[in-house]
C-alpha cells in the first residue's frame, strides 16, 4: 500500500481541529487564575469543587438526568410496540404514520419548545416541568422508532411464527421471542435518545422556569455572565460522562451501532 | 372420513388472484404426505393454511372430525419445521425444545424427561446447553424437528426442511425424519420440490400445479402412472405428442402411425407420453409397424451412463436414451419404438 | 375481526401524544399568524420586506451555506481517510469523531469562546509570536458562528460519509489507478461521485442543523449577529412579540422542509445521471 502523505496531513489537521478545543478546555479547568487562561499558571482542583458547590448546577444536573431518563423511558414504552406494529402488521398508510413518528426531527427544537410553551403551559396551564418532560419525550421518540424499527426488520419473522405454532399468543410471542432478541436495538436507542435529550438545549429553552432549568441551559446562563474555569471544570465532568457512555456502548454494542 | 381434511380451500393474498383454488386433500392418520410441485405453485401456502398462519378465504379444514378453520395458530397444537429452522437465538437447545412444553405449564420434571427423550431420539444429547449459533446446519435442523415433535403434535408440518443442507446430509436426514415419524406415528405433511426426496420419504404424494392438486397417489403410482400432462412432465416424461383415439386402447398419430397402449384407458385423453429411457432406438428398418416412428438424429448429448438423442420425426421431436454400445451419429436415420406397456396417454 | 384493530390500538398512544403535544401546539401558534381581520399573508410579506428581518434571514442562510460547504470540503477527505485506514485504527478514529458529537453543544461552543475571544488563546498566541500588535475581533462575529457551526456539525458529516465510503470497493480506486489516473484524479473522478449520496444526506443534516441552531449563534454570535433561532427567542422573550416569534417559527419549519426537498431532488437528479452514464 502506498501512503498518501497529503491526505494523511489533511485528516490529521481535521482531527486536531476536532480535539484541540476540547483539550484546551480540559487544561484550563486546572488553572489558578480567576479567569480562563491558556497556558495555565499553577494547578488547582478548586474549580471542580466549585462546580459541586454550585447548587444551580447540581439541581439542574439531577433534573436533566431525570427528565432524560423518564422521557426516554416513555419513548421506549410507546415507541417499541409502535415500531413493532409498523414493521410487522398490515397498517393502512404505514409510511405516512412512520414519517409522522419521525416528524419531531424535522421541526426545529426551538420551535417545538416554543409551540409547547405557548400551547400547554400558557394556554392550558400545565406545569412547566410536564411540558419539559413531554418536549423531551418528543425528541426521544424518533430514535426509538428508527433504531428499534430497523432491528425488528432484521429479525427473522419465522421465529415468531414458530412460537405461535408452539402455543404462544401474539402477546406472549412478543414478550418471549421478540423482546429478548431486540435488546441491543432497545439499548442503542435508549443511549441515543438519552444522550440527545440530556444534551438538548433548544427544546428546553422556553420550557424552563424557577427551579426548572436543565443543565445545558443552566451552564449557558452561567457563561453569559461568568468567564471562570468552573465552566471548564463542569465541561470536563460532562466529557467524562461522554467517555463513560462511549465506553459502555463500545463494550456492549460497538460504537458502530449508534453512528 | 380421513384424519385430516382440506375441503375446497381457496386462498388469495390480495383478493385478486387465487393462489389456492378449491384445493381438496385427505390425509390418513399416521401417514406422511408430501406436497410436490414447482416453485410458486402454492405448497408453502397450503402448509400455512393447515398450520393456521393463513386463514383461507373459503373452505374448511378438519382434523379428527373437528373443524379447525377458525381456530388460531397457537391453539392448533401442530408442530412446524421451517426452512430457516427458526430457532430462538436467545435460548439454548434445551430451552428451545422445552419452549412449547413450558407454555403448556407442564411439571418441571416431566418437561425435563420429555426434552431428554426427544434429544436422545434426534441424537442431540450432547448439545443441550449450546446456543443455536454454535450448531451446524444439520444439528439445527434436528433441533427444529425435536422442538416440533416434543409437544406431541397432532400434525407435523415440514416446509422444505432439508433444502439448506448439503446433498449427503440431506440423504441422511431424510432417512432420519422418516424413522422418527414412523417411530412416533405422527401424521405429517412434508413440502419439497425435490422428487427423489419426496418419493423416498412419502406414503403418498400430492403433485401441485398453480394452486390445485393434479394428482394424489402413492409414489409408485405417480412415477409409473401420471394422470395429467403436468404431472408427467414434472416427473420426467419428456416426450409428448398428439394422438387421436380411434377405439379403446388404440390411437392414430398425425402421420397416420397407429399407436397402441395397454395402460389405463380413459376417453378424452389424447396426448401420448413416454420417458426417454423407455424408447427403444434401432437403425432405420424402413418398416412401418405399430408404435414405431422413424426420424433423423439432430443432437447427441453424452449423459454419462448413456447417450441422449434428439430425433426429428413426423410426429415431433422426441428424446431417447440409449445405453448400449452402438453409438449413432448426428444425421443418422433411426427408428424409435415405444413399447405399448410404456406408452402412457394423458 | 378485532385482530385487525390491534395495530391501530398499539399505534394510538404515540399518535395521540404527537397530535396533542406537537401538531396542535404548532397549529395553535402558527394559525393566528395568517389572520388579521381576515385571512392574510401580510405577516410573512412584511417580514421579508423589512430590511432588518430579511438581513437576519439572509445571514442565517448564508452562514448555513458556508458551514455546509466547509463541512463537505473538510469531511469528504477525512471520511475517505477513515474508511481506508486499517480496521484497528478505524475504531479509534471513529471515536475521535464521535466524541465531540456526543459532547454537549454548550461545551463545544464554550471552547471557541476561550479560543476566539479578545483576550482569547488565539489572539494571545498570535501577539506572542509577533504576528499581531493588537487583538483581532473574532468572537461575536459571523466568522465565529461559522467556525462554531462547522465544529458542531463536521462530525455528523464525517460519520455519515464513512458509512457510505466503507461500502465502496477499494478495488474501484485501484482500478482507476491502473487505468492511469493519479491518486488525486482518481479521487475526484471516482470516489467523489460515488460519495454524492452521503454528501447530500450529510449536507441536509448540516444545513438544516445550522439553519435552526440556537446555541451557537447565541453564544458565539453576540447581539449583533442574530440568526433565525435567536431572533425567535428574542421576539418571544425580550420583545414580547409572540406573533413575530410564531412567524419566525413557521419560516424555520418551511425553510427546513424546502432544504430537505431541494437536496433530495438534487440527489435524485445526480443519481439518474449516474445511471445513464453507467
Ligand atoms: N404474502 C404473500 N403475499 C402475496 N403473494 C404471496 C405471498 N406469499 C406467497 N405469495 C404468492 O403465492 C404463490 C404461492 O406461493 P408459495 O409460497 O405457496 O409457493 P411454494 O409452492 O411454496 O414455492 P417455493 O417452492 O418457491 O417455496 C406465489 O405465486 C407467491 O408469489
Ligand atoms: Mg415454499
Amino acid at each position: 500500500m502506498r501512503k498518501n502523505i497529503g491526505l494523511k496531513i489533511f485528516a490529521g489537521l481535521v482531527f486536531a481541529f476536532l480535539l484541540v478545543p476540547l483539550f484546551i478546555i480540559i487544561v484550563t479547568s486546572f488553572g489558578t487564575n480567576s479567569t480562563i487562561q491558556f497556558p495555565i499558571k499553577g494547578f488547582t482542583l478548586d474549580w471542580y469543587s466549585k462546580v459541586f458547590d454550585n447548587e444551580a448546577f447540581m439541581d439542574s444536573f439531577f433534573l436533566s438526568l431525570q427528565v432524560a431518563f423518564f422521557a426516554t423511558l416513555l419513548a421506549l414504552i410507546i415507541g417499541v410496540p409502535a415500531a413493532y406494529s409498523l414493521a410487522r402488521h398490515k397498517v393502512f398508510g404505514r409510511n405516512w404514520i412512520k414519517s409522522f413518528f419521525l416528524s419531531p426531527t424535522i421541526v426545529p427544537g426551538l420551535v417545538v419548545g416554543y409551540a409547547m410553551y405557548q400551547f400547554i403551559v400558557i394556554k392550558f396551564q400545565f406545569p412547566i416541568i410536564q411540558g419539559l418532560f413531554l418536549g423531551h419525550f418528543l425528541i426521544c421518540l424518533p430514535y426509538v422508532i428508527r433504531v428499534v424499527g430497523s432491528t425488528i426488520e432484521q429479525l427473522d419473522f419465522s421465529i415468531e411464527e414458530v412460537s405461535w405454532t408452539l402455543g404462544c399468543t401474539k402477546l406472549q410471542a412478543f414478550i418471549k421471542v421478540v423482546l429478548p432478541n431486540i435488546t441491543s436495538g432497545i439499548f442503542a436507542s435508549f443511549m441515543l435518545a438519552f444522550i440527545n435529550s440530556f444534551n438538548n438545549i433548544p427544546v428546553s429553552q422556553f420550557l424552563s422556569g424557577p427551579g426548572v432549568t436543565m443543565l445545558p441551559t443552566s451552564l449557558m446562563n452561567y457563561i453569559e455572565y461568568n468567564y471562570d474555569p468552573s465552566v471548564s471544570a463542569l465541561s470536563v465532568i460532562l466529557m467524562l460522562g461522554t467517555i463513560v457512555l462511549m465506553y459502555v456502548i463500545e463494550k456492549t454494542l460497538g460504537l458502530a451501532s449508534i453512528s | 372420513m380421513s384424519y385430516v381434511e382440506l375441503k375446497d380451500i381457496r386462498v388469495s393474498y390480495d383478493n385478486k388472484a387465487n393462489i389456492l383454488k378449491d384445493l381438496n386433500l385427505s390425509i390418513e392418520k399416521g401417514e406422511l404426505v408430501s406436497l410436490l410441485g414447482p416453485s410458486g405453485c402454492g405448497k408453502t401456502t397450503t402448509l400455512r393454511v393447515i398450520a393456521g398462519l393463513i386463514e383461507p378465504n373459503d373452505g374448511e379444514f378438519l382434523v379428527d372430525t373437528q373443524n379447525l378453520t377458525k381456530v388460531p395458530v397457537h391453539k392448533r397444537e401442530f408442530g412446524m419445521v421451517f426452512q430457516s429452522y427458526a430457532l430462538f437465538p436467545h435460548l439454548t437447545i434445551k430451552e428451545n425444545v422445552a419452549f412449547g412444553l413450558k407454555l403448556r405449564k407442564e411439571k418441571k420434571n416431566s418437561i425435563e424427561k420429555k426434552v431428554k427423550d426427544i434429544l436422545a431420539i434426534t441424537g442431540l444429547e450432547e448439545l443441550g446447553d449450546r446456543y443455536p449459533k454454535q450448531l451446524s446446519g444439520g444439528q439445527r435442523q434436528r433441533v427444529a424437528l425435536a422442538r416440533a415433535l416434543v409437544i406431541e403434535p397432532k400434525l407435523l408440518l415440514l416446509d422444505e426442511p432439508l433444502s439448506n443442507l448439503d446433498a449427503k446430509l440431506r440423504l441422511a436426514m431424510r432417512i432420519e425424519i422418516k424413522r422418527i415419524q414412523r417411530q412416533l406415528g405422527i401424521t405429517s405433511v412434508f413440502v419439497t420440490h425435490d422428487q427423489e426426496e419426496c418419493f423416498s420419504i412419502s406414503d403418498r404424494v400430492a403433485v401441485m400445479n398453480k394452486g390445485v392438486i393434479e394428482q394424489f397417489d402413492t409414489p409408485e403410482e405417480i412415477y409409473n402412472n401420471p394422470k395429467t400432462e403436468f404431472v408427467a412432465r414434472f416427473i420426467g416424461f419428456e416426450n409428448f405428442f398428439e394422438l387421436t383415439p380411434t377405439e379403446e386402447w388404440n390411437y392414430k398419430a398425425i402421420d397416420g402411425t397407429v399407436f397402441h397402449s395397454t395402460r389405463d384407458w380413459e376417453p378424452g385423453k389424447h396426448t401420448g407420453t413416454i420417458r426417454p429411457d423407455d424408447i427403444e432406438i434401432t437403425r432405420n428398418s424402413k418398416q412401418t409397424e405399430n408404435n414405431m416412428v422413424s426420424g433423423i438424429i439432430k443432437v447427441r448429448t453424452f449423459l454419462g451412463k448413456s447417450y441422449q438423442y434428439e430425433v426429428e420425426t413426423p410426429i415431433g421431436k422426441l428424446l431417447a436414451n440409449k445405453t448400449d454400445d452402438v453409438v449413432y451419429q448426428v444425421g443418422d436415420e433411426v427408428t424409435l419404438s415405444m413399447p405399448s406397456h410404456k406408452l402412457i396417454i394423458v | 375481526m378485532t385482530q385487525r384493530r390491534v395495530p391501530y390500538l398499539i399505534l394510538a398512544p404515540g399518535l395521540i401524544l404527537l397530535i396533542l403535544f406537537l401538531v396542535l401546539p404548532l397549529i395553535s401558534t402558527i394559525f393566528p399568524t395568517f389572520f388579521n381581520g381576515g385571512f392574510t399573508f401580510s405577516n410573512y410579506t412584511s417580514f421579508f420586506l423589512d430590511e432588518y428581518n430579511f438581513g437576519i434571514f439572509w445571514r442565517t442562510i448564508k452562514i448555513s451555506l458556508i458551514a455546509t460547504l466547509i463541512c463537505v470540503v473538510l469531511g469528504v477527505p477525512t471520511a475517505y481517510y477513515i474508511s481506508q485506514s486499517p480496521k484497528k485504527w478505524r475504531g479509534l478514529l471513529m471515536s475521535i469523531t464521535l466524541f465531540p458529537l456526543l459532547t454537549n453543544s454548550v461545551v463545544r461552543s464554550f471552547a471557541w469562546i476561550t479560543i476566539l475571544g479578545q483576550d482569547g488563546i488565539l489572539n494571545n498566541a498570535l501577539m506572542n509570536i509577533g504576528l499581531l500588535s493588537k487583538p483581532l475581533t473574532m468572537l461575536y462575529t459571523e466568522f465565529a458562528i461559522v467556525i462554531g457551526s462547522v465544529y458542531l456539525f463536521l462530525p455528523l458529516m464525517v460519520i455519515t460519509l464513512v458509512g457510505i465510503l466503507e461500502n465502496i470497493d477499494s478495488e474501484i480506486m485501484e482500478a482507476a489507478e491502473t487505468l492511469g489516473a493519479n491518486r488525486l484524479i482518481a479521487f475526484v473522478k471516482v470516489i467523489l461521485p460515488l460519495s454524492v449520496p452521503g454528501i447530500i444526506v450529510g449536507s441536509i443534516l448540516v444545513f438544516t442543523g445550522s439553519l435552526t441552531a440556537y446555541t451557537t449563534p447565541q453564544l458565539l454570535g453576540g447581539n449583533r449577529n442574530i440568526m433565525l433561532a435567536t431572533f425567535l427567542y428574542q421576539n418571544a422573550t425580550a420583545l414580547g412579540n409572540w406573533q413575530g416569534a410564531s412567524v419566525i417559527a413557521l419560516i424555520m419549519i418551511v425553510a427546513t422542509l424546502i432544504v430537505m426537498k431541494l437536496f433530495s431532488w438534487v440527489a435524485g437528479r445526480m443519481d439518474k445521471r449516474g445511471e445513464a452514464s453507467a
